[in-house]
């Protein structure tokens, strides 16, 4: 913890209310989430009493207005769970219902579809920033040529990351609409039972046409995570990356 | 039998009088002058504005109708209605009258409300009843207005007067300090006595027992009334009544020296806020009042665990087994009809009969057995052959499941049964499924592929999973805040997740997707658990409730409530028929699936409650909270039969072995003990339980009761799971710090 001299005082008070309520081990960010919290919710107290206030048509703001303006945020903000004897009434009421029969056979059993999640009309882009100094091994990055709708699996762990990324051209028939996919497989890093999720990482990246030619080239990378068996798939492509090659 | 307990009998005889008391006038009234009188009269009568002596008639008329005492509704309302001239003339009547100590709270109640009447003119409207307000919220509005600087006087002399009391006596009587002391605080504090109200704390917060230190810093930062609105835990313990456990020698001479001294105020506290629960017999011990106390609400009233509970298992379904190459019998297999083989083995049915302590088949609805889950009891039986026996002698082996670099962001872990699969749920809100086989986890393929295989092959089960997607582990989201509970279910297709969204979350683990959220608590929901046949699932949260819900319904079939701080661990019963919740509160609360009732309520834990465990045999349950004790309790009888001290740190995880032998417990101390579980309710089993009074006394036997103590390196523990053959699986979040 810093040395009291060095820290403000409202952070001075903020520990010694944590030291009053007993709470001796704490992560240092409490402390400042503590004074957001504070500087947050103190001006937005006197904000609405000052709208109050000049509603009111008064030249000040007084005790009325903050205490009108606390009573008015409490039901926003601060929300407690429902009183015990609603509590109790509600379940008296669910409780004296009898339990519902049970249909056989009737395959998963699901709430009716306008409740279940079961039909998303979205679906996850991996989006992790990873750095690519992929410490290890890096191989030369193979290129693959082709439509992005031709290509159903560059070898990720998510089956659709490709064709959400960037925006079709349309048929492959020009260059400048070509779509290359690099690959660079990731090193290999710690052990499975890591727990941050490891989700592999589609990166675009924007070469300088110069490079390459008058085309228009959208690079993807595709960051395969630790595993074994993407990078048996990634072998496996190696064959099919051969034919692009002759049709280049 | 003591006045306190008759509480409800004795409001209705009074009741019938009350039409006489109003309607007489003066002459009854002057002759009622009871032993001990208030110091002064309500105030709040006098001066109070129309609207509260309104909700208090209304109040009153509500309770009344409750009570089905018809006629003295229609009095109260007739005689309420009337002119102020006669209301006034009973006010002078009955300011004189206050009941005497005796009768509980109906008396001051009703000389309060005909003193109101006086003030309330106006005609009560006989609209629904159901927004009037409810009598208990009316009746804590009215303070007992003892003179505040008066408080400290009365606490000192009551003090001073346990404290010369008989030994014998003394403990029992210091068990009125901690509510008493609340209560009076309470009442300043409402009363907007803020100054007085802090002297009083500091004064006396010192003298009350270790394990309410929690409460009573919670108490100190509370000095002003509007404070207690927000906090709901509070709120309920002014309402409802603190229950303590007296024998009946040292509540005459409690009664006899509050009641010789005129300082009522004490006895009126007691009256309205505690409920003495006396009992015939040997005034308890220290120790013994220590073991049973701690709870937010004192201790459990006798009557409460007296009704019928069914522990006993269901009977397992004969299936028949089919003989495998392994048996001798080989030749048996072709032609002959396979024979049946019963499994005779503890944990199956022990005769054809039916066990009288376990509930009916179709108590509630199960669903049926489906071919895979016949194949599963199958399996599980094969491996049950193959368990080890465990014994002191006979210690399993651990294998402890770490989670690396989760950065104290591992929040829930699960098993299933045949330990194929783990879950984790953590702080960012996702949740893992790891295989902890060599088989990895495959997901159905998508529709598109799934139309070109073809359906007709033998191994299409295999065919629709997805080989090109087969990976470790799966990563599930959805939810938007820390998962604080998962659970998998018996038939391994779905996984539950809660979380502090408020939601639970089932996922399937065929396609890794989310299939449903279940909204219901509307705060965060601390743990939820799968009914050992599936279908049903229990989950408990901040709402001080816990819901038990049916995969196919997006309601709550049922709600238990009537916990007075958050619900912390939820768990069901072997047999699906009850579900044990546990609390911040201190209490642990067994409660009937089929209608929702509460059918034991168990004291003892000095902290909040976070893991609970069933003994296989139904019978037994274990409860380990942050107080670092275990605490096994009875189910059938209701009592507490065994408490294990040893762990330094809150207790997270609870689990009996497979037979019931060995109870394990790991806890934030990073240690794994070993526990003697079948000693420990052997011992307990030659007592005579049918005792009235029902008091245990403990034998600190912690230390031979212990088998085995591990230590990890710095790993909490978060998870216990014993596999089918007795192997002991612990899981938690390395803490390099």
């Amino acid at each position: 913890m810093a040395s009291p001299k060095t820290v403000p005082k409202d952070a001075q008070v903020m520990m010694q209310i944590l030291k009053d309520m007993g709470i001796t081990e704490y992560d240092p960010r409490v402390i400042n989430q503590m004074l957001e919290f504070t500087y947050r919710y103190v001006t937005t107290i006197i904000e609405d009493a000052k709208i109050y206030s000049t509603h009111a048509k008064k030249s000040n703001v007084d005790a009325d207005d903050i205490r009108l303006a606390i009573q008015c945020r409490v039901d926003q903000s601060f929300t407690s769970p429902p009183p015990r004897d609603f509590l109790l009434d509600i379940a008296r009421q669910k409780n004296q219902t009898p339990l519902p029969l049970i249909k056989p056979y009737t395959g998963p059993r699901l709430p009716p579809d306008r409740y279940c999640l079961s039909a998303p009309n979205y679906r996850l882009k991996s989006l992790q920033k990873k750095v690519s100094s992929s410490a290890g091994r890096i191989t030369v990055p193979r290129l693959s040529v082709g439509a992005v709708s031709s290509r159903p699996s560059t070898p990720t762990l998510g089956i659709p990351s490709v064709q959400t990324v960037g925006t079709k051209v349309g048929t492959p028939v020009s260059l400048t609409g070509q779509r290359f996919t690099v690959q660079i497989p990731s090193s290999q890093a710690a052990s499975v039972k890591s727990a941050t999720p490891t989700t592999p990482t589609v990166q675009n990246v924007l070469i300088n046409p110069s490079l390459i030619g008058s085309k228009n080239i959208l690079i993807t990378t595709n960051m395969v995570s630790q595993n074994s068996s993407s990078d048996s798939t990634a072998l496996k492509r190696k064959h099919e990356d051969e034919d692009d090659y002759d049709a280049l | 039998m003591a006045a306190v307990q008759d509480a409800p009998m004795e409001l209705d005889a009074e009741k019938e009088t009350k039409p006489e008391i109003l309607s007489d006038g003066t002459s009854n009234l002057s002759g009622n002058t009871a032993s001990g009188t208030l110091s002064s009269p309500p105030l709040t009568a006098g001066g109070a504005p129309k609207q509260e002596d309104q909700q208090t008639l209304i109040a009153v008329l509500q309770f009344l109708r409750r009570n089905k005492l018809t006629e003295s509704v229609e009095i109260l309302r007739r005689e309420a209605c009337l002119e102020d001239q006669e209301d006034s003339q009973t006010l002078d009547g009955s300011g004189g009258g206050k009941g005497d100590g005796d009768g509980g709270d109906a008396n001051s109640l009703l000389s309060r409300v005909s003193i109101a009447s006086a003030a309330a003119p106006q005609i009560i409207s006989s609209t629904s009843m159901y927004d009037q307000p409810d009598v208990s919220v009316v009746l804590s509005a009215y303070s007992q207005q003892g003179d505040p600087s008066l408080y400290q006087v009365y606490y000192s002399s009551l003090k001073n007067f346990i404290e010369s009391v008989l030994d014998c006596h003394r403990a029992e009587l210091s068990q009125l300090f901690y509510p008493l002391f609340v209560h009076m605080y309470l009442e300043l504090v409402y009363n907007n006595h803020e100054n007085k109200a802090k002297a009083f704390f500091e004064k006396f917060s010192g003298d009350q027992e270790c394990y309410y230190q929690d409460d009573l810093r919670i108490l100190c930062g509370l000095t002003k009334k509007e404070h207690l609105k927000g906090n709901e835990a509070l709120l309920d313990f002014r309402t409802s009544r603190f229950v303590l456990r007296i024998s009946r020698d040292s509540y005459q001479l409690l009664k006899r020296h509050l009641q010789e001294r005129h300082n009522n105020q004490i006895w009126n506290i007691i009256q309205e806020h505690l409920y003495i629960d006396i009992f015939d017999g040997m005034p308890r011990s220290k120790s013994q009042i220590d073991s049973m106390s701690g709870s937010f609400a004192g201790e459990t009233r006798r009557e409460v665990n007296k009704a019928k509970v069914f522990y006993g298992l269901l009977k397992e379904p004969e299936i028949e087994v089919p003989l495998d190459d392994e048996d001798d019998e080989a030749e048996n297999e072709e032609g002959k009809p396979k024979k049946k083989k019963t499994k005779k083995d503890s944990m199956g049915s022990k005769s054809k009969k039916q066990d009288p302590n376990a509930p009916q088949q179709n108590r509630i609805p199960l669903p049926e057995l489906k071919d895979s889950d016949k194949l599963d009891k199958i399996m599980y039986m094969k491996e049950s052959t193959k368990r080890i026996r465990l014994g002191p002698e006979n210690l399993p082996s651990i294998c402890f499941y770490s989670f690396l670099n989760a950065y104290q962001g591992l929040t829930a872990v699960d098993f299933t049964d045949d330990s194929s699969l783990l879950a984790g749920g953590f702080a960012d809100s996702t949740v893992r499924v790891w295989s902890a086989t060599p088989k990895k986890l495959r997901k159905v393929k998508s529709a598109a592929e799934l139309n070109l295989i073809d359906k007709e092959s033998d191994d299409v089960l295999e065919r629709i999973m997805d080989e090109k997607t087969a990976s470790e582990s799966k990563n599930l989201y959805g939810h938007s805040g820390p998962v604080y509970g998962v659970s998998f279910s018996p038939d391994r297709n779905y996984l539950l997740s809660s979380s502090e969204d408020g939601t639970v979350r089932l996922w399937s683990l065929q396609t890794f997707t989310c299939l449903v959220g279940y909204k219901g608590h509307n705060y965060p929901v601390w743990d939820t658990h799968f009914s050992p046949f599936g279908y049903y699932f229990v989950s408990g949260g901040h709402d001080r409730v816990a819901r038990l819900w049916a995969t196919d319904h997006y309601q709550p079939l049922r709600i238990f409530a009537g916990h007075l701080a958050d619900v912390t661990c939820t768990r069901f019963h072997p047999n699906s028929n009850y579900v044990v919740t546990g609390s911040t509160d201190r209490t642990i609360r067994l409660w009937d699936v089929l209608n929702g009732n509460c059918v034991r309520f168990f004291t003892g834990h000095k902290g909040p409650i976070h893991s609970l465990a069933f003994s296989p045999n139904g019978k037994f349950l274990a409860s380990g909270s942050t107080d670092g004790r275990v605490l096994l309790w009875d189910i059938g009888h209701g009592l507490m039969i065994g408490e294990l001290k040893g762990h330094t740190d809150t207790i997270y995880a609870l689990k009996f072995s497979r037979d019931g032998e060995i109870l394990a417990s790991g806890s934030m101390d990073n240690t794994v003990r070993l526990w003697d579980s079948m000693k420990a309710f052997d011992d307990m089993e030659t007592d005579d339980f049918t005792a009235a009074t029902g008091h245990i006394h403990l034998p600190d036997n912690s230390q031979e009761l212990l088998l085995g103590m591990y230590h990890s390196k710095s790993t909490p523990v978060t998870h216990l799971h014993f596999t089918r053959r007795n192997l002991l699986l612990a899981a938690g979040a390395y803490n390099s710090q």
